[in-house]
């Protein structure tokens, strides 16, 4: 094919003209190979010079398009656009960047005019090296599968199927409900956690969009965003169940840290020393009493059980610790109820409130250090350091200690299954700490609730409607799918299988091909980051728009 | 359902990072949204920031390609330097009327070469520096503000006040500047509505024993992390205002917190920060952190904290702190733990105040019919303290307009809101 290269330099108004000569940059291109046309325009962003630019290419027949203007971050896409409506495909276009890079930079004007030359030539040369680039459509599925049955899991499965999605809720137990079935009530607003959870429950169950299955593991997902094929495994009759979905909402929830690894408690050892679980099933009971039968007259709660050990602070515990004053001072209106606590963490517009109101109610808060729970005369010794060092005992009837929150069991497997990253935390690994809660690095899994990180109830609410949020914004009956075009592509004849780019692939899409021994990138989903080009060994991969040769030209004219 | 009396269109009211993520999440889903702004740029208090913690990612690099993005989108109108004035109806249908300010200067034709910026005669206080820098009558705020389009700044210009100044006007080469534009009445249909009118900061001069306003290097954490900023009024110099480098610094926690009535969750995390900003400049600084309770939620922040122990930062727990000065120092004077009094001399205070919800809260509070809740902020209907659901069907909140948070849970609660829209509109 021949080429033939237009070339156009925009004046930037005064920006890019006082500063560079222009007439001697298109002097110093017009001779190079392939370059056809070369002119300079006074805005070529404007719309004037947009349809400028499309008569050029049409006029003379042009092949492929290079603008000297500003940063890509500016009008690349403006000029990819002008390049489709002219009828060329915008992979033949390439923008050199003498303004940002040049002309605002730099005083002399003979430099930066001998820098706008190298910099235009640099892309002119790179351009005779692009291909076109075509983009795909694939088909999606918008069903979603939904694993856990707890709050987080039901949450976002309602509102999925509010919007007339079919939904597979998956969960692990025999029955629906999670970890905050347990609880009487929830803070601040010491509401009934049964009329929230069953109703929602209910809810579920009456959905027709949504089916659910109690009892029953995820064993395996293949695929990718749009289109994943889901196999689970029931486990009352080891029937696997298989499905079809488009997106993956995970909401395994969390686990408390367990307090027998920390022996200076006294948990398992010595009677009446109560996880927090084991104290809101006994509240939820009914009736809050000691082994042997009797009414407690005193409690401890001990705060941040575990959280030197798990290495952070679990932000709920603060709050369910004075609740668990106010499930005592109801119950039991004259008990002696102190807090042991290290520093209080009750982050939020309506906490602080709560905090006064359980203090008013005549509970003690006392900051201490190195607390150690001995048994001492029938009673429970809680020995601390008090803010000054001084060691200090208390005697109780009862002790709550409040644990960490900490990963659940089953999450490296999960992760394994689903295929997406876990954190230092052991907690799945959102995609962005900030912009990307509830993404991960799979696109079209989501994470949600304490899954992802510990976190209270309303949070958790908000993320499973987040992720509903994503995937009803990008998974759309009838819509297809527009992968990535800049990707990788690895090239069977030098690829060696040693498995370097599987492992340097943060979005999991490399897999290895055992027959052929070679690893294949899976087209639709890499997000061309460019990771295993740079890994590879062998240089069997290349980077779409970023292949080898066109970077050695760009370079070897811009260090020329 | 995109019958005479539903429609699908979204007004999302503020451009920071709440209104931006749930903009482009909209349009992705093919919805019209009509992003409303009060100033003449987009990303809020965050693009105010030179790094978020914990993991100290550079703020406008973190924001600006979702700025960009917003800009190019087809489906997002973004109407700046606008008020909401009235909203009427209901679900699926509300009627609003917007009162946009003219920018005096076109977005189309503007490059944002700031060529304008020199010949302008006015010189006046930056109030995006807090006053730490000046600005022009026809200005930016700041160096990456988005769109690059300055605005004039009609109380201030010459030419509006009287004067045939049009020095600007001369100085483009593209004809961007108009004076002839006008304000405009604008009339809305939507469907939906996210309010996302972020935060402001409880201001110390409140409580005058922190000496704010009556020593000199006494800040707010916003002035703080202007003057750290790179594209700040000191380019990032940490300076007094003697232009010597602080050999001491003070950061006062919980400034505002007994008068707010809440604990603001992210004071403590950006008052660590701002520990990482004075020792990353100023490596042999002696740097004093004043707490009451450290709150430091999350799976990811106490790692920052034992980071910045690592620095010799001093940590010191106390619920009394005052600030007074003698000769060139300002002596902070705290109460410690056995209750004994301790003075510190040192160079600079930082206050990191309470967060408070935006100015313009009440009357939006009004205009939408939306309860406020005993702090201020817009009262979700659950109660519950985070739901981005309000007692009004299709009017949804998300960020610091319903309460304190950080970066994370205003962009959860973008989606979630795009979610509930979504779903239900």
């Amino acid at each position: 094919m021949t080429r033939k290269i237009g070339v156009y330099i925009c004046e930037c108004g005064p920006n890019i003209s006082e500063k560079v000569n222009i007439d001697k940059v298109i002097d110093s291109v017009s001779s190079m190979e392939d370059v056809s046309v070369v002119d300079r325009y006074k805005l070529l962003c404007s719309v004037d010079g947009k349809k400028f630019l499309e008569e050029e290419i049409k006029k003379h027949g042009l092949t492929h398009l290079v603008v000297a203007a500003c940063s890509p971050k500016q009008h690349q896409q403006t000029f990819m656009e002008v390049c489709e409506r002219a009828g060329i495909n915008p992979y033949l276009f390439q923008l050199a960047n003498i303004r940002e890079q040049c002309a605002w930079i730099t005083d002399d004007k003979d430099k930066a005019t001998e820098k706008a030359i190298k910099i235009t030539k640099a892309a002119i040369r790179r351009v005779r090296y692009h291909y076109p680039l075509e983009k795909k459509e694939i088909e999606c599925n918008p069903n979603v599968l939904v694993i856990g049955g707890g709050i987080a899991g039901i949450e976002a499965s309602l509102q999925l199927a509010d919007s007339h999605r079919k939904v597979y809720l998956v969960e692990k137990t025999s029955s629906l409900g999670g970890l905050i079935k347990n609880f009487e009530k929830i803070f601040p607003k010491l509401r009934s956690t049964s009329e929230l959870i069953q109703k929602r429950i209910s809810d579920v169950n009456k959905n027709k969009n949504i089916e659910v299955f109690t009892d029953c593991e995820i064993e395996e997902i293949l695929g990718f965003f749009g289109s994943f094929e889901v196999k689970a495994k029931k486990k009352t009759d080891s029937e696997i169940v298989e499905f079809d979905v488009g997106a993956v909402v995970v909401a395994t929830g969390s686990n408390l840290f367990d307090p027998k690894k920390t022996p200076q408690y006294g948990y398992g050892e010595i009677d009446n020393i109560y996880t927090a679980v084991e104290f809101e099933k006994m509240n939820l009971s009914g009736k809050i009493s000691l082994k042997d039968g009797k009414t407690p007259k005193s409690a401890a709660i001990i705060h941040c059980v575990g959280r030197d050990e798990v290495g952070y602070c679990s932000s709920v515990c603060c709050m369910y610790s004075l609740k668990f004053a106010r499930y005592l001072k109801d119950k039991i209106p004259d008990i002696k109820v102190s807090n042991f606590y290290s520093d209080l963490c009750i982050p939020g517009k309506l906490y602080q409130a709560f905090y006064d109101n359980t203090r008013a109610k005549d509970v003690e808060f006392i900051r201490s250090k190195n607390v150690k729970i001995t048994k001492k005369d029938g009673k429970i010794n809680v020995m601390y350091s008090d803010e000054n060092g001084k060691m200090n005992n208390n005697q109780f009837d009862m002790v709550i200690l409040s644990p960490a929150i900490k990963p659940a069991e089953n999450t490296s497997k999960i992760a394994n299954v689903v295929g997406i990253a876990q954190d230092d935390k052991g907690f799945f690994a959102e995609e962005h700490e900030k912009l990307g809660p509830v993404s991960t690095s799979t696109e079209g899994v989501y994470i949600v609730g304490s899954a992802q990180g510990p976190k209270n109830i309303p949070e958790t609410i908000v993320q499973s409607e987040a992720a509903s949020g994503k995937i009803l914004s990008s998974l759309i009956p009838g819509r297809k799918i527009e992968p990535e075009v800049k990707i990788s592509h690895i090239s069977e004849s030098f690829c060696t299988g040693c498995k370097t780019c599987i492992s340097v692939c943060p979005y999991g899409v490399i897999d290895f091909d055992e027959s052929r021994k070679i690893s294949v990138v899976n087209e639709i989903i890499c997000r061309g980051c460019g990771n295993c080009v740079a890994a590879c060994p062998s240089g069997a991969i290349t980077l779409k728009h970023f292949t080898f040769d066109q970077i050695y030209q760009e370079l070897m004219e811009a260090v020329r | 359902m995109n019958d005479k009396n539903n429609y699908n269109d979204v007004l999302v009211i503020g451009a920071g990072i709440a209104g931006i993520e749930a903009s482009l999440s909209l349009s992705k889903a093919d919805r019209k949204v009509h992003l409303i702004e009060r100033t003449s740029y987009t990303g809020g208090n965050v693009i105010k920031f030179e790094e978020v913690f914990s993991n100290m990612e550079c703020s406008t690099c973190m924001i600006s390609p979702r700025q960009q993005d917003l800009l190019q989108d087809k489906n997002v109108t973004l109407t700046m330097l606008a008020e909401i004035k009235e909203v009427k109806g209901s679900v699926g249908n509300f009627t609003v009327k917007i009162h946009k300010k003219a920018r005096y200067v076109d977005l189309q034709n503007c490059i944002g070469c700031n060529a304008c910026f020199e010949p302008c005669p006015v010189s006046l206080e930056n109030e995006f520096e807090e006053g730490l820098s000046k600005r022009k009558a026809i200005y930016i705020p700041c160096a990456g503000a988005l769109p690059n389009v300055p605005m004039i700044d009609t109380e201030h210009c010459l030419r509006f006040n009287g004067e045939s100044c049009q020095a600007c006007q001369e100085a483009c080469a593209f004809e961007a500047i108009d004076f002839n534009q006008k304000d405009e009445n604008l009339e809305l249909k939507v469907g939906a509505i996210l309010v996302a009118t972020g935060f402001n900061i409880f201001d110390p001069r409140e409580i005058p024993k922190y000496g704010y306003g009556k020593f000199e290097n006494v800040y707010t954490s916003f002035e703080f992390e202007r003057l750290y900023a790179s594209n700040g009024p000191t380019e990032g110099k940490i300076i007094l205002k003697d232009g010597k480098t602080p050999k001491s610094a003070a950061i006062i926690h919980c400034v505002g917190r007994d008068e707010v009535g809440y604990c603001s969750s992210v004071c403590c995390m950006s008052s660590l920060k701002f520990n990482h900003y004075l020792k990353s400049k100023i490596p042999e600084i002696k740097i004093f952190e004043l707490y009451r309770e450290l709150s430091i939620p999350g799976k990811s922040h106490q790692k920052f904290y034992e980071n910045m122990k690592e620095t010799g930062v001093e940590m010191i727990r106390t619920a009394d702190v005052e600030v007074t000065k003698q000769g060139e120092k300002m002596i902070v004077r705290y109460a410690s733990v056995d209750n004994k009094k301790v003075n510190i001399p040192v160079d600079m205070v930082i206050l990191s105040s309470a967060i408070r919800p935006s100015e313009d809260v009440v009357k939006l509070a009004e205009i939408l019919g939306i309860p406020l809740d005993e702090y201020g902020f817009f009262k979700e209907k659950s109660q519950d303290g985070f739901s981005v659901v309000t007692s009004k069907p299709g009017i949804f909140v998300a960020g610091c307009i319903q309460g304190p948070k950080n970066i994370q849970e205003s962009v959860s609660q973008a989606i979630a809101a795009v979610g509930k829209i979504l779903s239900s509109t």
